[in-house]
């Protein structure tokens, strides 16, 4: 009998014990998404939401890594990350985790107050599952001491130079970017090659092939590109339903700005290094990836998509292309809008096609080259969820739905993917050195 | 004596009741009987969100339409029942409307509204306007009079029932045959973003570009493109306002447009075309031009053009509703040949040449928010035209919190699953009644805000308004079309001063004698009106003309030019009366005579140069700054360099050329042949002197180096260079003559043998530090080894501050010279060269210091005393912030986020509070951390310095002040400075370079003031309303504005530098301006 009170009692715990896992696991994406939320308010810039996941994530998996021996200490991925060895007892090292992925977004976003909410939630459910307080406090407490270590990390990547830097001033040739209708934003980061990289060395570690040289000559490569853009634009029917599907589906604009009048009003997406850290979550979700495993891939796609986007807007302001709405509507036809807003920067290489290859190599390494995904994580902004069969699948069709869209030329697509690619094998080639294994 | 203090008594008790009671008194309609509102419902599908035109408001006619000597009223409403009301005496008035049927069209929507005799029958007729989505609702109605209390719609008859886009008409005889032919200002309805497709300005679009039509035996036929009347799908007209602008006798047009288009002022050909005038004649535009009024403000016979913008006047609404400043968009819009436009309301004084001055900041007049119409007239009969402005918009749509606001509301939406419904983001816009504005004219060029004590201070959303005297007591009483609310009718309720008003009556078709224009003559003074009735906003105001007269009891002489140009003078004409004339035959107008002898004749340059720029925005460098550092050039020095017997001159190079000196030729031409002096791609010359450096006789070139944005200090970009005459007047680089002098970019070089020892040392005054402003930057005292080496000496003034000009002088009379400094956010300093060392004796000789935007100094006896005094040129008055000892302009700087970078914080007051300039985009963009701490601009709206940073962070910070903005003369009283203000003409903007003499021959010291600073922080625009002020002088320190048709001069551009120049014996003033060609005045 007493024997098997205690075998209940085990059982007990140990049901609770799963059901708290699944439960904080379930968590991470939505946790993530909230962080997504506030910058989706506070209109944050695409390299600049990259560099947020990352360091929200980094707190985490330095809590995380800290308690099982398995993972790779983040100090080993990520030069001069401080680590402690230092380590209370008795505290949830997942609630912790959590917490400073909260707190660290809290403390580090423009409108970071407005986790304070989402802070609260968690801490009902929490409750809910029968966590001791003194467990939470502690938990909490660890969460706090991780978040304020990698905000003074954070304070070392030269994001606070940058406005004191020279903002940019454009050249006004006929090849260069000149800010775009409807509301010509001036130059988004012009000085983002500043940033401490994470996992890559530096800024200009992945050239990418040379660009089309410019030329107004409807003989030229360059015309036939934005030709290209043009008629792609004209199709119709169920082809230019197929494009502009996947378009919009890879929009990811912050702030797309239309104006009726004297009135402005600001349309917002997530970014899309927003995008692909909820593919990752969709993905832990769908191979049931545990709790650590889950926050070493978000924080590796994470950190990923930062070194992806300062290598792409290293290139960016070096070539400093025309976008093709310029060059359309000065030498093909004044008239034409591309069906996406062209965002505020150069056009070559397109950001999305370097970002989604680079994250889709890491995610492949990480889950396999095939995995079956129904991507649902703009759902809130009108879009309908599609269903992929791979992530190379998913950052093939990001690419091309810039040209799709009207804001990149081909060669800005493809030599994005190439120099995403580079930066993706770079990467994964260091997991590997590093002892960071696949995930399945 | 117990008498005369009860008659004190009295009096005191007069005045205080006198003061207490406002000039205008609002009638209740219970009163008045006119009971009208324009109603607005908002609903899912009519809204401002599908329809953009949804708060523009309607307007009022005034005219008697029924001939009983009565004014009678007529408002738009823009979906419901227009209203005309019968004046019945008494300001009681009558809806008349249904048995005149003049209702206007179900369901229509109704814009503007004129009254003329359009078939020339001898009475008003009523022409409303029509605009609306619904195509078959539109279709403008034009009421014909029929005498009977009746009218009858026949637009179509006329050819005038246009089914476009329409404002507003108005009727007036262009081509001078005696009838009155009709512009239709229309408007687009789609907004269009891109500033490429300025290019399509030349497409006609069928349904907004404007119209003119010409009346042909009393059909109007349209006749738009032969007359050169703009016509493409960009224009946006909301306001319109015909005059005869250049004053030749033929009535020109001016046309506002919202948004990017700029308005347009179309001159007429006399042949019956006509012609954009707008970017010669005015420097810049409003942005969102709405109303507009044309009236004589200074009664100098020339009219002065009004337009409105939507600039609030407070700190608060201008943080929540300003625009961010986007240097790209303005750079394209002036590249893709849109005028510059900058949001607020502006006052284009007509200077008579052609050219405007645009003064309305100085005015008092700039900013009464989101603004309708304007109206200038005499309402306290003090004989200058006052000024009363409508404004309010029902929603606020350009708060910027609300721009956030959408993107969030939709996904909460989603989130929630709810569809998105226009009405809750249409009710989430924040609704500000707004009071209306009202200035007294001060005869001065300025206005006084007169909102509490005339009694105009109801708040309501306003939009068209007439003035006209309603109860014929010699007073001009105010009516105001409202949305959502009873119409205003204010009775004025002036008395004590004198007034006249003139009724003409025209002969043939025009019977209203529209065109024709009238002087009224009064002890040396002269009024001057046009009767031109559709003006302001929507509406059309009265065919009488109205005339104050302050304390006048007799009028010398009253002159009425009639539309044919037949001049009539009538004298003997008593005071206080409503007179009615009738055309007569007479001798017609002729031209104007055609000023006599001009100061300056305007000639042929013998040296072409251009000078074009690298296109530098130092706000990308500093972002907070408020003025551009790096256009410095062309800076010019004059010297006989080869003795010769000719004067030469150096000019500063540009992007095309690198600086040289033009060697004078026999016959004036010049010529080049020497090696090029400071390429401007490698530095930047910021001022050049020629002086003898090594004693041989020979003018050497000292280059001192400036610019801001492409150079770093401490680099050989900053290292200024001395070029040595070879003796044969060949200049030549001398290495190794100069220590190191890169420290800074520097403002001014004046040479000087300060210590006496015979050789010439040189004074460097530094200007600004790149990429560090506000810090104080090196100034340098060179002295002279006498071979031309140069040492630097250490001075207590050598890191004064922002250094723009010195001049040297002997103050103390102990035969050695001292110096006169001033700069930036400095006051003009003395500093005595003593015997044993420089003594900073700036209190002594000036008194309490007056720090300024002091740019230049200048010295001469101006008042015949045989010492000399010094004018000091200034930032003007003419500027958003007004400073004062007691209200100075602040300006904080530090490194507040400790990343390398200073951040300047430039704070004035406004409404009593001093405020940063910063807007919390701005702030956000320099400081990150500012992002966590104002969260919303509501946040921001009301922040000071205080609220920004802490009492410590403020502490340890810079601080620079600046009290005085005007440019001044002191005139040397021997020992210390007496300060003379300059006229106001001398305040219109920047003055960068001042020239002296007896340029009038009269055996007086005259000044001339050039300048004018265009590359500023957009917020603030161009100050360039100075187009070479010549000042007289009275030879006792006094000067009076000499008019620009008299001074001859229409200098153009920013003023970088002047001199004087005898080309074959005769004198020529040559100037230099950024981004123009050079400019020769010969002094006549």
């Amino acid at each position: 009998m007493r024997w098997l009170f205690v075998f209940l009692v085990f059982i007990t715990l140990t049901v609770r014990g799963q059901v708290q896992e699944k439960v904080l696991t379930d968590y991470l994406r939505p946790a993530v998404f909230s962080i997504t939320m506030v910058m989706v308010h506070d209109v944050v810039n695409p390299p600049a939401a990259s560099r947020y996941y990352t360091y929200i994530m980094l707190g985490a998996y330095d809590i995380v890594a800290r308690h099982n021996p398995t993972l790779v200490k983040p100090g080993v991925l990520v030069r001069k990350f401080p680590e402690t060895t230092a380590d209370g007892a008795n505290y949830d090292y997942r609630v912790a985790a959590i917490w400073s992925i909260l707190e660290t977004g809290r403390l580090m976003l423009p409108s970071g107050y407005r986790l304070e909410e989402e802070q609260k939630k968690f801490m009902q459910l929490l409750k809910k599952q029968k966590i001791p307080q003194a467990v939470i406090d502690k938990s909490l407490a660890a969460g706090k001491e991780a978040t304020t270590r990698v905000i003074n990390f954070s304070k070392g990547d030269n994001y606070g130079l940058l406005s004191a830097r020279r903002r940019y001033n454009p050249l006004r040739k006929d090849s260069t970017w000149y800010p775009t209708p409807p509301a010509y934003i001036e130059a988004v980061e012009p000085n983002w090659r500043i940033i401490r990289p994470v996992l890559i060395d530096s800024c200009d570690q992945f050239p990418p092939q040379p660009l089309a040289r410019f030329s107004t000559d409807t003989t030229s490569a360059f015309y036939a590109l934005a030709k290209e853009v043009y008629i792609v634009s004209k199709d119709t029917g169920a082809k230019s339903m197929y494009e502009r599907t996947i378009a919009g589906f890879w929009d990811c604009n912050p702030f797309a700005v239309t104006t009726s009048g004297h009135m402005m009003i600001g349309l917002k997406k997530i970014s899309p290094g927003g995008h692909w850290m909820d593919i990752t979550g969709i993905a832990a979700g769908v191979t049931r990836l545990d709790f650590d495993h889950t926050v070493l891939a978000q924080t590796l796609v994470a950190a990923t998509l930062m070194d992806a986007f300062i290598c792409c807007w290293d290139e960016k302001y070096k070539s400093n292309r025309i976008r093709p709405e310029s060059y359309i509507n000065r030498y093909i036809d004044p008239k034409w809008t591309p069906y996406l807003q062209t965002p505020p920067f150069p056009e070559y290489t397109s950001g999305h096609s370097v970002i989604s290859t680079a994250a889709a190599e890491v995610l492949t390494y990480l889950f396999g080259p095939k995995l079956d995904y129904r991507d649902n994580s703009e759902e809130l902004f009108d879009i309908t969820p599609r269903t992929f069969h791979s992530f190379r699948e998913a950052a093939e069709e990001a690419a091309i739905s810039r040209l799709y869209g009207g804001i990149h030329y081909r060669d800005g697509v493809v030599n994005g993917q190439i120099m995403g690619r580079a930066i993706g094998e770079y990467i994964v080639k260091k997991l590997k050195s590093v002892g960071v294994n696949k995930l399945r | 004596m117990l008498r005369w203090l009860l008659l004190q008594g009295l009096l005191m008790s007069y005045c205080v009741i006198y003061a207490q009671t406002p000039l205008f008194k609002l009638l209740p309609a219970g009163q008045t009987g006119i009971r009208f509102t324009n109603t607005i419902s908002e609903t899912e599908e009519l809204n401002v969100l599908n329809y953009e035109y949804f708060y523009n408001g309607g307007g009022v006619a005034v005219g008697d339409v029924n001939g009983d000597g009565l004014e009678d009223l007529f408002f738009t409403a823009n979906s419901g029942t227009c209203k005309l009301y019968i004046n019945l005496g008494g300001l009681k008035f009558k809806d008349v409307t249904k048995e005149a049927g003049v209702e206007g069209r179900s369901g229509g929507w109704k814009t503007g509204v004129t009254m003329a005799d359009v078939n020339g029958d001898g009475l008003l007729d009523i022409y409303l306007c029509y605009s609306g989505r619904n195509q078959a609702l539109r279709g403008n109605q034009l009421y014909i009079n029929e005498g009977n209390g009746h009218f009858k719609e026949q637009a179509a008859a006329y050819g005038l029932d246009d089914a476009g886009y329409c404002t507003q008409a108005a009727f007036f005889d262009y081509d001078h045959d005696g009838d009155l032919d009709c512009f239709l200002l229309r408007h687009s309805v789609k907004k269009v973003d891109n500033m490429e497709l300025a290019k399509a300005r030349t497409e006609a679009d069928p349904l907004s570009g404007d119209r003119l039509f010409e009346n042909q035996n009393g059909h109007f036929v349209e006749v738009s493109q032969k007359a050169g009347i703009r016509q493409s799908a960009l224009t946006y007209g909301l306001g319109i306002a015909v005059a005869d602008i250049n004053k030749d006798g033929w009535p020109d047009i001016y046309v506002t447009n919202d948004y990017n288009e700029p308005d347009y002022l179309y001159i007429n050909n006399k042949n019956g075309t006509f012609s954009d005038m707008a970017e010669k004649s005015f420097r810049y535009l409003p942005q969102f031009s709405m109303g507009v009024d044309i009236a004589d403000i200074n009664n100098d016979g020339l009219p002065d053009v009004m337009n409105l913008d939507m600039l609030p006047e407070d700190n608060r609404r201008q943080k929540l509703l300003q625009l961010q400043e986007n240097y790209e968009s303005f750079t394209l819009m002036t590249s893709q040949g849109l005028q510059r436009q900058y949001m607020r309301n502006m006052l284009q004084l007509n200077n008579g040449d052609g050219t405007f001055s645009e003064i309305g900041q100085m005015a008092g007049v700039s900013a009464t928010d989101w603004s309708w119409s304007p109206l200038l007239a005499d309402f306290d009969n003090d004989g200058y035209k006052d000024l009363f402005i409508t404004n309010g918009y029902l929603r606020d749509y350009t708060n910027k919190d609300f721009l956030r606001y959408w993107g969030d509301y939709k996904i909460r939406k989603a989130m929630d699953r709810e569809p998105v419904k226009l009405m809750d983001l249409v009710q989430a816009m924040p609704s500000t009644a707004l009071k209306k504005y009202i200035y007294k004219n001060n005869g001065d060029l300025t206005f006084s805000n007169k909102q509490g004590s005339w009694g105009i201070d109801q708040p309501a959303v306003s939009s068209g308004a007439v003035y006209a005297d309603l109860d014929n007591d010699g007073d001009l009483d105010l009516v105001v079309n409202n949305i959502n609310s009873p119409a205003f009718v204010y009775e004025n309720t002036g008395a004590g001063n004198s007034w006249l008003q003139l009724k003409l009556k025209g002969k043939g078709a025009n019977s209203f004698a529209v065109g024709s224009k009238a002087y009224v003559y009064s002890k040396g003074s002269a009024q001057y009106e046009e009767l031109n009735p559709a003006r302001g906003y929507l509406s059309c105001q009265s065919t009488v003309l109205h005339f104050g007269l302050g304390q006048e009891k007799t009028i010398d002489s009253v002159v009425v030019i009639w539309p044919d140009q037949v001049r009539q003078k009538l004298t003997g004409v008593a005071v206080n009366q409503r007179m009615s004339v009738t055309e007569e035959g007479g001798a017609k107008e002729g031209p104007q005579p055609a000023p006599g002898r001009t100061v300056f004749i305007r000639t042929q340059a013998p040296i072409t140069y251009k000078q074009e720029g690298f296109g530098d925005n130092d706000f990308k460098r500093q972002l907070l700054m408020l003025f551009m550092y790096s256009r410095s050039g062309p800076v010019m020095a004059t010297a006989d360099v080869n003795k010769d017997g000719k004067e030469d001159v150096f000019i500063s190079g540009d992007k095309n050329r690198p600086g040289a000196v033009y060697y004078q030729q026999v016959g004036g031409q010049f010529a080049t042949p020497g090696p090029a002096i400071v390429h401007e791609d490698s530095s930047t010359a910021g001022a050049v002197a020629f002086f003898d450096a090594n004693g041989d006789g020979w003018p050497d070139l000292y280059v001192a180096k400036g610019g801001y944005s492409m150079w770093e200090p401490h680099t050989s970009a900053l290292q200024d260079e001395l070029f040595l005459n070879d003796g044969k007047g060949a200049l030549y680089p001398a290495a190794g003559m100069l220590p190191d002098l890169s420290a800074s970019s520097k403002g001014c070089v004046k040479p000087c043998d300060f210590d006496g020892d015979g050789d010439v040392d040189l004074f460097v005054g530094g200007r600004v530090v790149p990429g560090q402003y506000p810090t104080a930057p090196t100034s340098y005292l060179l002295v002279n080894d006498g071979k031309g080496h140069f040492t630097i000496a250490k001075t207590p003034f050598d890191q004064i501050g922002m250094v723009t000009d010195a001049q040297w002088m002997d103050l103390d009379g102990d035969g050695r010279k001292d110096l006169i400094l001033c700069g930036e956010f400095m006051p003009v300093m003395a500093f005595l060269n003593t015997k044993t060392g420089w003594v900073d004796k700036t209190a002594d000789y000036f008194g309490q210091p007056s720090s300024g935007f002091w740019n230049v100094l200048a010295l001469a006896d101006v008042d015949g005393d045989g010492k000399q005094d010094i004018i000091a040129g200034n930032l003007g008055l003419n500027t958003r912030f007004q400073v004062s000892g007691k209200e100075p302009a602040e300006l904080y700087y530090a490194d507040f986020d400790h990343n390398g970078s200073i951040d300047p914080f430039f704070n004035f007051y406004v409404q009593g509070v001093s405020y940063p300039f910063v807007s919390r985009d701005e702030l956000n963009e320099q400081i990150y951390p500012m992002r966590k701490k104002f969260g919303s601009y509501k946040d921001y709206s009301t922040a000071t310095m205080g609220n920004i940073f802490t009492k410590e962070e403020l502490d340890k910070a810079g601080k620079l002040t600046a009290t005085e903005a005007r440019s001044v003369v002191w005139l040397n009283k021997g020992g210390r400075f007496q300060r003379v203000e300059l006229p106001l003409p001398a305040q219109f903007s920047m003055v960068c370079k001042i020239a002296t003499g007896d340029f009038d021959r009269d055996g007086k010291t005259d000044l001339l003031l050039l300048g004018n600073h265009s590359d500023n922080r957009l917020k603030m625009g161009s100050m360039d309303a100075n187009y070479g002020c010549l000042l007289k002088g009275d030879g006792k320190g006094g000067f009076s504005y000499v008019s620009q048709p008299v001074s001859g001069l229409s200098v153009l551009g920013d003023v970088k530098s002047a001199a004087e120049l005898t080309i074959g014996g005769q004198k020529y003033l040559v100037i230099g301006v950024a981004e123009g060609e050079l400019q020769f005045y010969k002094e006549n």
